[in-house]
């Protein structure tokens, strides 16, 4: 799917992209009838200026480190998996559910249990995904797409039906968690430096597992070729489902996450589209682990930023994901150019 | 029209597959265009068919450059190529298939036209049928009536016998030889089987790797055209793999089973095998060899019947249960198949022996690389290595304690002194007591390194018999169906 | 009586936008190409073609403006995913998202107004028939125009000379182009012109079946649901605006059942086509499956009601095609 490539090349072609993005972007900006360079600017500043507008990105970068280093799992074996939208959302799903009894509260391994209970949720439903595929034939992007909304579907019958907060039912969500169930944060945030240790850690810990293990380069070589993967006893069908639910596992802590570090409830729309963009990144990255957690935290700076956006210049918030969509296929389109270029000159 | 090649070169990125080649080609006449796999002979033809471009020379038509020649362009100017496999669309019709960038015709036009044609050669193709239906051979004749009616006075034939019974090569020969001499036309008839060469053709040219190594009017001289083919080292046929020790015990066998594949089954196959014992298994394309090999691997579904290796039952395991038996299969696509592209010869190595680890992997693998003579550096991706190379690569992740190897097709596409060292390194393993079963589309190379051969025809097996009781001359009629086995 | 006649009414009317882009998607896949975006680019079609025809007063234009966005995003696909080639999956998921963000950045500023639509035709001839009038004699010109191109379709590419070698395209572009036939060229035109087809559709929601431009606009998840239905319709014109009616009528009928469950959220009832689309596609593609040829070994009966739903791709569907790497 995508070649190898050295870490050099990898960044001379991101910063040529970025140019082209941001050529794009400031088009598209005119486009809307706003202002290009106060436009990029709210972006920034929003995103980077103040201690506390850090502090929000630091929060979003959080999940967005999470579902991209899981991502490398299942695109180091070939798979698509669009379904990580609704393996975060189960995440969240099954750590309120472990929450719920304790409406009084408890002590922080009660929060430990939520998080395994997150990550139990998240991998069986990306165990779903990979079962619809190797034993249905359902490619994963069909199976695990029909799965994010599915997921979608069930949240809102919680929080509608079993789990409605008592007297009103609404989009903002169930009943709070007690406050001895949420993960500490830092003054004021929503940043929570454990869940930034557990993100830190889940990259390093997957970098090096696709790096240099044996299980990492069997993922590898399942993602490379199926039938020698079969040939060599390597078990794809079950290399795939091990894959899944590796990532579903770690989508899901980012989806418990969210639960206990930063929304403290569970609501329709948990998961932010954190997925959707992680895939975004896994696939700028590719491969390049080592880029993961830097374009991450771009990512996060527009996300954040991006809030401004119609609380200052009346523009939709959705900027932050037009800038993101642009970049990669800037990206795509720098890679492509010089691959042929290469081919071209070979030729002559 | 009189076709002229002026230095024609090509080159695939670093690899040359023509240098330096200029001849003319006269109508009206059969020319064979001889040479060993790999030679360049399809890359020339598909150069004048239009489906490549030279990367440097011209090709000249009566004198006169057409410019780059595109398919469209060469058709036009009466060039038509037809495959080794043929290239149509299994999934349509005859007539569709023969209407496809043909002349414009309604349905029923082409149908009338197709059986008008079809009745001159003596071919018969049902319209309606899709081509999947068909036989290699037919489907050939499908594509060449098409050429026909677009009008190609100037015919490529690529390895057209590779695939085709005996009938109906016969039917083919008295096709080319009508069109030749009482329409004028030009043929090529690109081959590597010398009988052929020389039963048909009126002038010979040989290539040998990419360059034009001669050019022969009869009557041929068959030592003339090895020495042309295979330069001075050569000697065809190569030396025979190690005797079969008489005494041993069959250790595997295959009991009135019924194997399923992906298009076909095959029926009340029985087999037994010694240990040691190389078994070579011709039949043309699609008529059970494939299926026998892919089943005693584990890969197929066995329907009915037994699989027994040692006392235990195999048959309905999964392939992994197979592997550890000590059942191996060596696939004929190495690349599609058997090979990474994209990951190292180190990292193919710490996959195939997963219980090295470290360093050991490296010292492995470059004992590997040079007990192998594979040429290339031990942390070169597959996908950069020759042909040869990935075959040898292959040969050298066999793990080491295996009873029975499997292969598909184990010197396809190779040159012969690869396909030499190839055969070495299996003979070596039979010493060992490994079995071998094998099947190839050369006959000759089944004859000469098999202990006993069987023969598949319509989805049978129609002969099991020892090497020295069945000659080649046999074989070929048994896999076209003449002939009831003894 | 008349309420059949007008349940269907509503279906062929719900059915119009997935039809077109169903249609849209089949073409560009039988010449081997997957544009991945549907769901996206009929977000972006649907706003620019309801901003457009706000600006102007004229729907028309308005679908026009649609149809060249579905082709535009469709260039994209054939600039990144054909002529540079990117894997065409990865280009067609970036376009969903990119489409989806710029239909709501751009069109942020013309949410819930009130604009034009396309005008109820009512056929004459038609109208009157018992039944059939009020089922088909009084509907918007996309619904007419959804069927007119189910049926020119299929007899377009079954029976015609350039839909015979739009199927080879995509079943074998090598022995395609030993044949002279241009396989690039075709593959970018087909893209073109599904693209364009699948931008008629977002037309088609925002002009004519849910009318207006909102986040969100109704028509989420439409196109997944389209490409879905493509797969279940085997490729075939026919079968797949079969689908897409089914899929309508599960919606209309989803719409009965939110009357009966006032206090569920309306967009539960949005998620209800999905698990439907999974089962879909495991009844299509489960006969593939090593374990399912199992069973059929078993039970012979079981393959022959399977063999009914089984479809098969066009060979080399979402493969890159080069003629000098062939070689």
């Amino acid at each position: 799917m995508f070649s190898k490539t050295s870490l050099a090349t990898s960044l001379g072609r991101l910063v040529a992209a970025l140019v082209l993005a941001l050529v794009l972007t400031t088009l598209i900006v005119l486009i809307a009838g706003a202002p290009p360079l106060q436009t990029l600017a709210i972006l920034v500043v929003g995103g980077l200026g103040s201690a506390a507008k850090l502090a929000q990105a630091a929060a979003v970068w959080i999940p967005l480190v999470l579902c991209s280093s899981a991502l490398l799992l299942t695109f180091a074996a070939g798979l698509w998996n669009i379904g990580i939208e609704g393996q975060i959302i189960l995440g969240a799903v099954f750590a309120t559910g472990f929450l719920r009894p304790f409406p009084d509260g408890g002590s922080f391994l009660l929060v430990m249990g939520a998080l395994m209970a997150g990550m139990i949720g998240g991998a069986l439903w990306a165990l779903a995904a990979g079962l619809l595929r190797t034993w249905g034939r359902v490619h994963e992007i069909f199976g695990g797409l029909g799965l994010n909304f599915v997921a979608l579907g069930l949240t809102l019958w919680l929080i509608f039906g079993p789990w409605k907060r008592p007297g009103i039912a609404s989009m903002s969500g169930t009943e709070p968690l007690h406050p001895t169930l949420w993960l500490e944060a830092l003054g004021g945030s929503s940043l929570s430096p454990v869940s930034l240790l557990l993100a830190l850690t889940v990259f390093l810990l997957v970098a090096f597992v696709l790096s240099s293990t044996q299980w990492g380069l069997r993922l590898k070589a399942v993602g490379q070729n199926q039938d020698a993967a079969l040939l060599f006893g390597l078990n794809p069908q079950v290399r795939i489902l091990e894959a899944m639910v590796g990532c579903g596992a770690l989508a899901g802590l980012a989806g418990a996450l969210q639960v206990v570090g930063v929304y403290h409830r569970l609501l329709p729309a948990i998961s932010s589209n954190y997925g959707y963009t992680a895939l975004l990144v896994a696939m700028l990255a590719s491969f390049r682990s080592q880029i993961v957690p830097v374009l991450c935290f771009f990512f996060a700076v527009l996300n954040v930023g991006s809030i401004q956006l119609p609380l200052q210049l009346k523009l939709d918030s959705s900027l932050a994901g037009v800038i993101q969509g642009v970049l990669v296929l800037s990206f795509f389109l720098v890679q492509g150019f010089e691959e042929r270029f290469r081919v071209l000159r070979r030729t002559e | 029209m009189r076709i002229e090649f002026q230095d024609i070169h090509k080159y695939y990125g670093r690899v040359r597959a023509n240098a330096g080649i200029s001849l003319v080609l006269e109508p009206g006449r059969i020319y064979g265009l001889l040479g060993e796999n790999g030679a360049g002979k399809t890359t020339l033809m598909r150069m004048l068919a239009g489906h490549t471009q030279p990367s440097r020379g011209r090709i000249l038509f009566d004198g006169e450059s057409v410019g780059r020649l595109s398919p469209s362009r060469a058709l036009g100017m009466g060039v038509g190529m037809l495959y080794q496999d043929p290239q149509d669309f299994p999934a349509l019709t005859v007539w569709e298939n023969f209407r496809l960038g043909g002349r414009r015709r309604d349905k029923r036009n082409a149908i009338q036209r197709l059986q008008e044609l079809g009745d001159r050669f003596h071919f018969r193709l049902p319209p309606e049928e899709r081509a999947t239906e068909l036989t290699v051979g037919e489907r050939q004749q499908l594509d060449l009536l098409r050429l026909l009616d677009l009008g190609a006075n100037v015919l490529i034939l690529d390895e057209p016998t590779t695939g085709i019974s005996v009938t109906q090569k016969e039917t083919l020969f008295a096709a080319m030889n009508q069109l030749a001499k009482d329409q004028g036309r030009t043929i090529i008839f690109v081959t590597h089987k010398l009988a052929e060469a020389e039963e048909l053709c009126q002038e010979i040219l040989v290539l040998r790797q990419g360059r034009l190594a001669g050019q022969l009017l009869p009557p041929f001289r068959s030592d003339e055209l090895v020495d042309l083919m295979f330069g001075s080292e050569s000697g065809a046929g190569g030396e025979a793999g190690p005797k079969l020790q008489p005494n041993k015990n069959p250790f595997l066998s295959l009991e009135h089973a019924q194997l399923v594949g992906e298009k076909y089954a095959l029926s009340n196959a029985s087999l037994s095998i010694r240990p040691g014992e190389i078994v070579g298994l011709a039949g043309l394309e699609g008529n059970g060899q494939e299926l026998l090999l892919r089943s005693l691997a584990g890969l197929t579904r066995v329907a009915k019947g037994r699989i027994i290796m040692g006392g235990e039952q195999l048959q309905g395991l999964p392939y992994v249960r197979f592997r550890q038996a000590g059942i191996h299969f060596f696939p004929a696509a190495r690349l599609e198949e058997g090979l990474f592209p994209d990951l190292s010869l180190v990292e193919h190595f710490q996959l195939a022996f997963p219980t090295a680890r470290g360093n050991p992997v490296e010292r492995l693998s470059e004992e590997g690389i040079r007990r192998f003579r594979i040429h290339a550096q031990p942390f070169a991706s597959a996908r950069t290595l020759s042909g040869g190379n990935q075959q040898r690569l292959l040969l050298a992740l066999i793990p080491k304690q295996i009873k029975l190897l499997l292969l598909e097709h184990p010197t396809r596409g190779l040159d012969q002194g690869a396909g030499k060292l190839v055969w070495h390194h299996l003979a070596e393993r039979c010493r060992q007591d490994t079995s071998l079963i094998f099947s190839s589309a050369d006959l000759e190379e089944i004859k000469t390194h098999s202990h006993r051969i069987l023969v598949f025809y319509n989805r049978r097996l129609v002969a099991d018999r020892p090497s020295q009781s069945i000659s080649v001359e046999e074989m070929g009629r048994l896999m076209a169906g003449q002939a009831t086995a003894a | 009586m008349d309420f059949l006649a007008l349940t269907l009414a509503g279906i062929l009317s719900a059915g119009a936008p997935i039809v077109l882009a169903t249609l849209g998607e089949t073409l560009t896949e039988r010449a081997g190409v997957i544009n991945l975006s549907l769901d996206g680019t009929i977000l972006l079609a649907a706003m620019t073609g309801f901003v457009l025809a706000l600006l102007s007063g004229n729907p028309w234009l308005g679908l026009l403006a649609s149809t060249a966005v579905g082709a535009t995003s469709a260039a994209a696909v054939a600039l990144l995913g054909l002529a540079l080639a990117r894997s065409q999956l990865a280009v067609g998921f970036i376009l969903t998202l990119l489409c989806r963000d710029l239909a709501y950045f751009l069109g942020h500023n013309y949410a819930r107004q009130l604009g034009p639509e396309l005008p109820v035709w009512s056929i004459p001839g038609i109208r009157d028939l018992p039944f059939v009038g009020p089922a088909l004699g009084y509907q918007s010109p996309v619904v007419y125009l959804s069927l007119l191109l189910t049926f020119f379709l299929w007899w377009w590419l079954f029976s015609t000379r350039a839909g015979l070698e739009l199927r080879a395209v995509g079943e074998q572009p090598w022995a395609a182009f030993t044949r002279g036939i241009r396989v690039q060229r075709l593959r970018i035109t087909y893209t073109l012109l599904g693209g364009a087809l699948v931008g008629m559709a977002g037309g088609a929601f925002s002009l004519a079946v849910k009318p207006g431009w909102g986040r969100p606009q109704g028509a989420e998840g439409a196109g997944w649901i389209a490409l879905a239905i493509v797969i279940f319709g085997g490729w075939h014109p026919l079968r797949a605006a079969l689908g897409a009616y089914l899929f309508a009528a599960l919606q209309v009928l989803g719409i009965h059942l939110q009357e009966l469950f006032p206090m569920l959220p309306a967009s539960l009832f949005q998620v209800a086509p999905f698990p439907v689309m999974i089962l879909t596609l495991l009844l299509v593609n489960v006969g593939t499956a090593n374990w399912f040829r199992d069973l059929t070994l078993r039970y012979p009966g079981l393959k022959k009601w399977l063999n009914r739903w089984q479809v098969t791709a066009p060979a080399a569907l979402g493969r890159d095609f080069r003629p000098e790497k062939e070689a």
